[in-house]
């Protein structure tokens, strides 16, 4: 399957094992991937807070651009920000005929149009394994499954609501991709309270205490319920779930030392990828013991 | 046809010194009639003691607040097959509405909280001066746009869902800050810059929301009260460059900011650049800013030790290789007199052979 | 005990308006509602208010729409002075800071209604009612020097020995104190009695109470059989879509896709006055060309698209919550449907009851300014003007009094029927069980169209239901938020209001407005143009008649 890639900022910045784990798991799942390297940030919703037609016109640059994709079948991202602010400018420029044309015009400089089709889509990898490539086939592909290993989901806000604007109409089950994927890989998903309320991250600069007390509540949370680790599509998320853990720990009193995987992380680990490669050594809080535990599947 | 329908409702009778318990029903119920209809089945037939409000059954008097399924909404519009479908264990599960206090059963303390955030936002027109002979003169599409604001019924379901106030119970809310909005919105009130620099430089105001889009899934009138959140930030930002002491303005100039100059995000100029107000030299000088810098050290120490990130990667961020379209589209943009907003509640969906409300006539903010 | 120049017992635009008005003239002023004050039925109304604001329109014009709307029911005088004082209503609203809808110009912008000559309905979208209660609310919260007693529930009103209102008994919902409360003037502003018929547009809250409770102190009651039914309702359910709807241009069909309304009134076709139109789908459907559900269609579709997000958004809400149906892609089934009392506590302009120091303004008063038919838009003009006008002229009454002091043994003999209530054993029927044989009795014989055997078997089920109400027995039985006791007290309050609506249909031998009697169709202006009053004598309603006030307007043949 051929596909528009679009990596977002931050796979590329502060969660380079992001980046690099989608490199090594695409192959697996026989995605050919082209990277929009020319395209721009999605605006993470700030810039749509900041001006609406910028942050339309910014994303309608990047949708021309992986329009103009020979032959793939639509677009991919990492990152449920990217997803849900992309949607959110989507349907604008989808909504109004008048309004779509006054946006292209900011890009035809550049030989750009946005074109609203109903065929074109822009999915988040988590959709995408689901619905283009399907859980069917993700089973085949798995030679380790992660038996015994207990998964927390956390799906991140901006990919789940709201739902009127995600799809949920014709996906309903969007927001239970996470366990079924886990379930699909031999894991076990972890109910607890947080996995679909906010890491916090947005408010991370503007208030701290309301930011790092969610991210220390939900893996709290997590830790209470048993898991072993947390993973999440969002590598937003994953800066306030892992790179600021410890100072979430202050927050909320107590010691936490739960892994974040990020997800493309988890399906390597079942495709047979080494903790290593997938760049699992990388993260703040280490994610020894879930490295140790999948060792110890391979040797079973 | 009738079916049959499980409740299990959460109790609470102060009097009683008991804790709050579940307990189960059962209606029989046309699927397509509501949840309040089973809870008013249970009450005018099985049991007269369990307390909910209610009044117009319309979904207008907000008065039914409660949360269904886990999913804070009213019970007069939630249709009582729907609610079974989404039942995770057959019961439909009906509970008090959260982040208020429970006084009995399914009624909270509105006044505790949503009401006393309502009533700090000032909520009344404030005007400059003596009203006119006759109406003030108002552009038609500054009522419309307030309209929005105005939709809200008080039912307090985005206080009940709101995740800032879960860990922040002094957090203004979605629902007060919608409210405001209905004022700074309005131009015949007067106090529109006081009304913006409170509500910024408020700990608890505009920017204490999380951005998570829970009170805009839950409204059930469209109010989308972080839009209007976001409208006040942007005003304040925007119209009247206030500069916060909550980093809200910096961090909104910084992000900005980064992308016109960078295209993708120089995360490691980030924080800096919004403790500074936007600017990286003055993020160095202002006792504040190195006050927060400070604090971010042993974040910054951690993920140098993860490997994550390299020093090299804090100083230097590649451009985009055609990065001058992009500032030509931020300078276009940037450089207009008015914000050109296009508000879905107002103009709705055009269809396929449909111009557009675009076309006739752009909608100014 | 707490005391007050006026208390005001009702938190609608009626009651929130003249508690405003009394504490401009520097009473002290209490409010006191059972619900909390927003949660108050005005806010359902949704289309819009009238006044003759534009400079072509004239106050006089609205004024005789009104008596022809009212089929010659209504006291001129009265419809005078609300038609001359709309147009201020309206700006001292705008100037409060209501968000009306605007035209090109900036200026307060109007939409078609039924009834009218002129468009002079002001309106946001179509959430009016919702938009003035809100604002009126905003001002409560900034006077703060008016007490609001929120949750409270009146069961009783209180007089001297001379006679003179003294106060009102009521029950704290929160923790089921009873308290005593002295009050030199009581406005009623406490709405309607929609919960006497089911079904009904009426919230659960409008149950009558103060209509009931002024009855039983020995208020009259006038032109109790005036019950308006809305064109457009939802089969089932009965919940309201606009007649914004048909203002901006909607259709009504029959099953057989005529429009109808050609028939009954040419000229204004679906914009006639709602009796006008209750009747005409009314008798298409007995005639049997309405849809298999008891109903006709209503063809919102002709509206523009942009229209009807920016000013009927509340009925796709409702078309696609409560019937399933996308209104601006097909028509919606709907019937003629209970929504509005004319009648109601019997008061001069100013708002005053024959009961000394007792007032009432809004849906519990009759001015009378519907007569026996109100025109959409002016109910909430009703409110807002004699609202006002009350709490003026209570404010300015209660300087030249001094405070009552009502008998404690009031306070012990409501503290008494309740706890009777609660310590009742059962062995009669349910509070449910009763209220839905009133409902379902009264809208098959109190309905659009009535007659002499169809009301005795109304009146006969009314009489029987109030015995079997005196042994209904409750479950709850504590003190915090106790809705089951309250609940048995209202089932009291609409057993009264029935009993009148029916004793006046009875009387009434004539067609009028929203009574139509298929045993006496014609309007019998020599012997029935005046209005029905019922007044409880030795527990009984006793009759009197009272004259119709014209001013400048003869009655003529009624036709739209």
């Amino acid at each position: 399957m051929k596909l528009a890639y679009w990596p977002g900022c931050v796979s590329r910045g502060f969660t380079p094992e992001l980046h690099g784990a989608v490199a090594k798991v695409a192959p697996v799942l026989d995605l050919e991937l082209v990277e929009l390297d020319r395209a721009n940030c999605c605006g993470a919703g700030v810039i749509a807070e900041h001006n609406q037609e910028l942050a339309d016109t910014l994303n309608a640059r990047t949708f021309a651009m992986a329009q103009g994709v020979d032959g793939a079948m639509g677009m991919m991202n990492i990152c449920s920000t990217c997803q849900g602010a992309q949607s959110e400018c989507q349907e604008r420029l989808d909504a109004d005929t008048a309004y779509r044309e006054h946006i292209n015009g900011h890009i035809e400089p550049e030989g750009l149009t946005y074109e609203r089709d109903g065929a074109w889509w822009n999915k988040n990898f988590l959709w995408l394994l689901v619905e283009e490539i399907g859980l069917d086939t993700l089973k085949e592909k798995v030679v380790r499954p992660l038996e015994g290993l207990r998964v927390a989901p956390f799906y991140g806000c901006y990919i789940v609501r709201p739902t009127r604007r995600l799809g949920f109409n014709e996906n309903p089950e969007r927001d239970t991709y996470l366990e079924q994927v886990i379930a699909t890989l031999g894991g076990e998903p972890v109910a607890y309270a947080g996995s679909h309320k906010c890491c916090g991250f947005p408010v991370i600069t503007m208030n701290k205490a309301t930011s790092l007390r969610q991210a220390g509540r939900h893996m709290a949370d997590a830790l209470d319920a048993g898991a072993d680790c947390v993973v999440t599509p969002c590598p937003l998320c994953h800066l306030n779930l892992d790179l600021q853990q410890p100072d979430a720990e202050r927050y909320v009193e107590r010691d936490l030392g739960m892994p974040v995987l990020h997800f493309p992380q988890l399906i390597g680990l079942a495709l047979g990828l080494e903790p290593k490669e997938l760049g699992m050594n990388k993260h703040v809080v280490s994610t020894r013991d879930v490295q140790k535990k999948v060792a110890a599947l391979a040797a079973a | 046809m009738p079916e049959n329908y499980a409740l299990k409702i959460r109790r609470f009778d102060p009097e009683s010194g008991e804790p709050a318990y579940w307990q189960d029903f059962n209606v029989e119920l046309e699927p397509e009639r509501s949840v309040l209809d089973g809870i008013l089945q249970v009450r005018g037939d099985q049991d007269g003691s369990l307390a909910i409000r209610c009044s117009c059954q319309a979904a207008i008097c907000g008065s039914c607040g409660v949360k269904i399924n886990g999913r804070s909404r009213l019970a007069c519009n939630t249709l009582i097959g729907d609610a079974a479908a989404a039942a995770k264990n057959g019961a439909i599960v009906v509970e008090p509405m959260g982040n208020m206090p429970v006084l009995k059963d399914l009624i909270v303390d509105m006044d505790a909280v949503h009401w006393k955030k309502v009533q700090r936002v000032v909520p009344w027109l404030l005007p400059d001066g003596p009203p006119p002979d006759r109406e003030y003169i108002v552009p038609a599409e500054a009522m419309i746009d307030i309209t929005q604001s105005m939709a809200c019924i008080h039912c307090g379901a985005c206080v009940s869902a709101c995740l800032s106030l879960e860990v922040d119970p002094e957090f203004v809310g979605p629902a007060a800050l919608a409210k405001a909005y209905r004022f700074v919105g309005d131009p015949r009130d007067g106090q529109t810059e006081a009304r913006l620099r409170d509500l910024a430089q408020d700990p608890h105001g505009i920017y204490d929301c999380t951005h998570c889009f829970q009170c805009v899934e839950v409204c059930p009138k469209d109010v989308a009260p972080m839009d209007q959140i976001m409208r006040l930030r942007r005003r304040a930002t925007d119209d009247f460059e206030i500069k916060d002491s909550n980093a809200g303005y910096g961090h909104e100039k910084a992000f900005v900011n980064l992308i016109e100059k960078y295209g993708t995000l120089h995360e490691a100029q980030l924080l800096p650049r919004s403790y500074g107000q936007g600017s990286l030299i003055r993020s160095q000088l202002d006792p504040n800013s190195l006050k927060e810098l400070a604090g971010s050290l042993s974040t910054v120490i951690n993920g140098l030790k993860s490997g994550k990130v390299s020093p090299v990667k804090a100083l230097w961020h590649h451009k985009l290789p055609d990065q001058k379209n992009v500032r030509r589209i931020f300078k276009e943009i940037e450089s207009k007199d008015e914000r050109l907003e296009l508000n879905l509640y107002i103009v709705g969906e055009s269809g396929d052979d449909e111009e557009g409300a675009m076309a006739e006539g752009s909608q100014e903010s | 005990m707490p005391e007050h120049d006026v208390l005001v017992i009702g938190a609608g635009l009626a009651g929130q308006r003249a508690a405003l008005a009394a504490a401009e003239e520097g009473a002290t002023v209490g409010i006191m509602s059972k619900v909390h004050p927003v949660r108050s039925h005005s806010n359902a109304a949704q289309g819009g208010i009238n006044a003759a604001l534009n400079p072509e329109d004239s106050w006089e014009s609205h004024a005789f729409d009104t008596v022809k709307g009212s089929d010659y029911l209504g006291d001129q005088d009265a419809i005078e002075i609300m038609c001359r004082q709309a147009p201020q209503e309206i700006l001292d609203l705008e100037h409060l800071g209501v968000t009306f809808h605007r035209n090109e110009e900036g200026k307060l912008g109007t939409r078609a209604f039924g009834g009218a000559s002129a468009a002079r309905t002001y309106y946001v979208a179509d959430i009016t009612g919702q938009a003035i209660l809100h604002v009126l609310y905003e001002q409560l919260m900034k006077h703060d020097e008016v007490y609001r007693f929120e949750e409270w529930f009146t069961t009783a009103l209180v007089r001297d020995d001379q006679g003179h209102i003294a106060g009102c008994v009521a029950r704290n919902i929160r923790d089921g104190a009873m308290e005593l409360f002295a009050a030199k003037t009581v406005i009623l502003a406490s709405g309607g009695n929609g919960q006497v018929y089911n079904p009904t547009t009426n919230a659960l809250i409008c149950t009558g109470d103060g209509i009931a409770m002024a009855y039983r102190i020995g208020a009259p009651l006038m032109d109790m059989e005036m019950i308006q039914y809305h064109p457009t309702t939802l089969q089932g359910n009965g919940l309201l879509i606009t007649e914004g709807a048909r203002g901006e241009g909607a259709h009504l069909y029959n099953a057989q896709g005529e429009r109808f309304m050609e028939k009954y009134a040419p000229n204004k076709m679906e914009l006639a006055s709602r009796d006008v139109v209750s009747r005409a789908e009314q008798t298409e459907i007995n005639e049997g060309r309405g849809f298999p559900d008891g109903t006709v269609a209503l063809d919102i579709t002709v509206v523009p698209r942009k229209r009807i997000h920016e000013a009927l958004r509340e009925i796709v809400n409702v078309g696609r919550d409560f019937a399933g149906v996308d209104i601006t892609k097909d028509p919606i089934h709907i019937k003629p449907g209970n929504h509005y009392v004319m009648g109601g506590v019997k008061t001069d302009s100013d708002g005053r009851t024959p009961i000394p120091g007792l007032y009432a303004a809004g849906e519990v008063a009759c001015v009378s300014v519907h007569g026996g038919n109100r025109l959409g838009a002016n109910s909430l003009l009703d409110t807002l003007v004699f609202g006002g006008r009350s709490g003026t002229h209570a404010a300015r009454h209660a300087r030249g009094h001094s405070m009552p002091q009502p008998s404690q043994a009031s306070l012990g003999d409501e503290a008494k029927m309740i706890s009777e209530v609660v310590g009742r054993d059962r062995t009669g029927r349910r509070v449910s069980e009763i209220k839905r044989e009133l409902g379902s009795t009264m809208d098959k014989y109190v309905a659009v169209f009535r007659d002499e055997a169809g009301l005795n078997a109304a009146l006969e089920t009314v009489q029987r239901l109030k015995e079997e109400a005196k042994t209904v027995a409750i479950d709850d039985k504590g003190s915090v938020f106790n809705q089951d006791v309250l609940g048995a007290i209202e089932l009291g309050f609409m057993l009264d209001n029935a009993e009148a609506v029916v004793v006046g249909a009875l009387e009434r031998k004539e067609s009028r407005g929203a009574q139509f009697r298929t045993d006496y169709p014609e309007r019998n202006d020599e012997e029935w143009l005046k209005h029905i009053n019922i007044t409880l004598e030795e527990n009984e309603p006793k009759i009197s008649y009272s004259e119709v006030t014209m001013t400048q307007w003869e009655p003529q043949e009624r036709t739209y």
